[in-house]
């Protein structure tokens, strides 16, 4: 008995609940709707969002269903430090990237995606190559929440997949449509409170129905030494060293989370990072402990998918009032990345490719950038639901996407810090990263001998860069360098001849690795003096205060002064 | 002792959210109250 069965919505029940969830953030859309809608809002919320909805929207972006349910698995998998091993270094991804954040907004204080500021800095590939993985990249997210709400609707409720699948992106497409980024953002805090209430109330209440503490001493037995070890080593080694890889590429190359960057206002950047930082990791721990709870009680995944033991746990130890309070709190999760991505789609369609390789930025018109916008968030959710109904496999879309934005990570950090990074540098660094990282993650070359150890010793340099940077953020290049230094030579004796035996670890190390040795090597004899101060002047909003939907003769004139700004002839 | 440590170390983590929840709940309702105020848009 695993209590799904018995544990299902009735069909007015899960309607109730649907409309309340999809019915209540539609009405928040109509309450902010405005009749003119502005182009820039459309995709920053003007650049001054308050702190309150700034760090709601930053936690629940980050935090999708899949994260839940993998915390809980890494917990299920690796024992008590699993939650731990993906929750925390999730969350300190979040801090690690504020101080770059910061740097950003500096010399960039009104653009509207990362990509944009590639263009202004460095020139169309660059830009062409941020734009694309993260269209790439959100068109997964927006396919594995859709999938994700399908399986859990199809398990707790009368309705199969398929109408489960149909229900969420209707639902979310319904909500974002009109007002882009400002609704994302509103209904993601909405959706964040619900979340850590829930989480705040469900973690508990499985706790002690479930008959923990003293579970913890009846079901010892059910755990390996390895699984009982706080400081487990195959725990780091598996899920915390790739993770940790991983999710700084994520943080640094994804328009989700550059979007509330650009939006937030800039005094207040730290305390929401830091909130955020605190709300994810709490959030996503706290529903990993379930998985720990299931591993202590000797529960098996229904049909062997461990995908399976969150809403497994829920259905057997929660009363239906409570179950619905975690249905709500998943669908939430899965919506408030999925409204995220819509979001962020439509920017990088309107600035990357209507606003500056199509219209250009002096021509560009804000009514058609809007309805760009808008058909954008539709064809996106159209082929989220087709791909969806693919069953691709989501995993290594997910590690091919997280290794481009790994081989994207030190030239775009490089680009705003070092005047001599040049676009020939970024974009021949990221391809020959990525044409390296191909064949060691996915075995193409049989990692024996000294194919073996020239991945460990890019790993090493892998390493070190990945520390390097995470140090530099806070402390400047000198620390930075002697702790990446430090990092690379302490890690080499336990790295040569051993971790090419870990695929997605050393693809990602070396990703990182060979994008900043080639980046560097192409850069440091470079006399190129970039001036940082010429982003922001190219960079900036495209609709005025004066702009009107009703008036593109006033846009066009208004982007045509702008435009005369930015002209470097006299 | 240890079954008093894993209930701790499974039991923090509900009651941090929980304090997020109440910091950026009471900032939202400050910024709204605000916003009131000024007679423009919380967003």
């Amino acid at each position: 008995m695993d209590g799904l069965e018995s544990a299902q919505f009735s069909m007015p029940w899960i309607i109730g609940l649907l409309v309340l969830f999809y019915g209540g953030t539609f009405w928040i859309s109509l309450k902010i709707r405005k009749r003119k809608e502005n182009a820039d809002s459309y995709m920053t919320g003007g650049h001054n969002v308050g702190f309150g909805i700034s760090a709601g929207s930053m936690t629940a972006t980050w935090i999708w269903a899949s994260s839940m349910y993998a915390a809980a698995t890494s917990g299920y998998t690796y024992g008590i430090s699993g939650p731990i091993h993906y929750g925390l270094w999730g969350a300190l991804m979040i801090l690690f990237i504020y101080p770059f954040g910061k740097r950003i907004r500096a010399v960039a204080p009104r653009a509207h995606t990362l990509a944009e500021v590639m263009f202004a800095r460095h020139g169309r590939s660059s830009q062409l190559l941020l734009a694309g993985s993260n269209v790439v990249g959100s068109l997964i997210s927006l396919m594995s929440n859709f999938i994700a709400g399908g399986v859990l609707i199809s398990l707790l409720s009368p309705f199969n997949f398929t109408q489960g699948v149909l229900t969420v992106a209707a639902g979310v497409l319904l909500y974002t449509l009109w007002s882009g980024f400002r609704t994302s953002v509103l209904t993601d805090f909405i959706q964040v409170v619900a979340m850590l209430g829930a989480v705040a109330v469900i973690v508990p209440a499985i706790f002690f129905a479930a008959g923990f503490p003293a579970a913890f001493e009846s079901g010892a037995a059910n755990l390996t030494p390895e699984q009982g070890n706080f400081f487990s080593s195959e725990a780091f080694l598996n899920q915390g060293a790739p993770y940790i890889a991983a999710v700084l590429a994520y943080a640094i190359g994804n328009q989700t989370i550059a979007q509330r960057l650009f939006a937030v206002k800039s005094t207040l950047i730290r305390p929401t990072f830091v909130t955020a930082t605190i709300g994810y990791g709490s959030m996503v721990i706290g529903v990993g402990m379930l998985g720990v709870l299931a591993l202590y009680l000797g529960v098996e995944p229904v049909g062997g998918d461990v995908n399976n033991l969150i809403p497994q746990m829920a259905a057997q130890y929660l009363p239906i009032g409570l179950l619905a309070l975690f249905f709500i709190m998943i669908i939430g999760a899965l919506s408030s990345t999925a409204d995220s991505d819509l979001a962020a789609l439509s920017s990088i369609v309107m600035t990357d490719v209507y606003g500056q390789n199509v219209a250009g930025k002096a021509k560009a018109k804000p009514t058609t950038m809007l309805l760009i916008g808008r058909l954008t968030m539709v064809v996106a959710t159209a082929l989220a639901v087709i791909f969806a109904s693919f069953q691709l496999n989501i995993l290594d879309l997910l590690v091919f996407v997280g290794a481009l934005w790994g081989a994207l990570v030190f030239p775009v950090i490089a680009s705003f810090y070092w005047k001599k990074v040049t676009n020939k540098a970024f974009t021949v660094s990221v391809v020959v990263a990525l044409a390296v990282f191909i064949p060691v993650r996915f075995g193409v070359i049989p990692m024996v001998g000294p194919v073996g150890i020239v991945v460990d010793i890019l790993s090493v340099i892998g390493i070190g860069v990945v520390l390097g940077l995470m140090a530099f953020g806070f402390f400047g290049l000198r620390p930075a360098l002697v702790i990446g230094g430090v990092a690379a030579v302490a890690s080499a004796p336990f790295v040569i001849g051993f971790l090419h035996q870990y695929a997605t670890l050393s693809g990602s190390l070396v990703a990182y690795a060979v994008s900043a040795v080639v980046c560097w090597a192409m850069s440091v004899r470079s006399s190129h003096q970039f001036d940082f101060g010429e982003i922001a002047r190219r960079t900036g909003d495209y609709a005025t205060e004066h702009d009107d939907d009703t008036d593109p003769q006033a846009a066009s004139a208004a982007a045509a002064s702008r435009s005369r700004d930015l002209d470097p002839t006299p | 002792m240890e079954t008093i440590a894993l209930s701790a170390y499974v039991l923090i983590w509900p009651l941090i959210a929980l304090g997020v929840l109440v910091v950026i709940t009471v900032a939202f309702f400050k910024e709204w109250a605000r916003s009131r105020r000024e007679g423009r848009d919380i967003i």
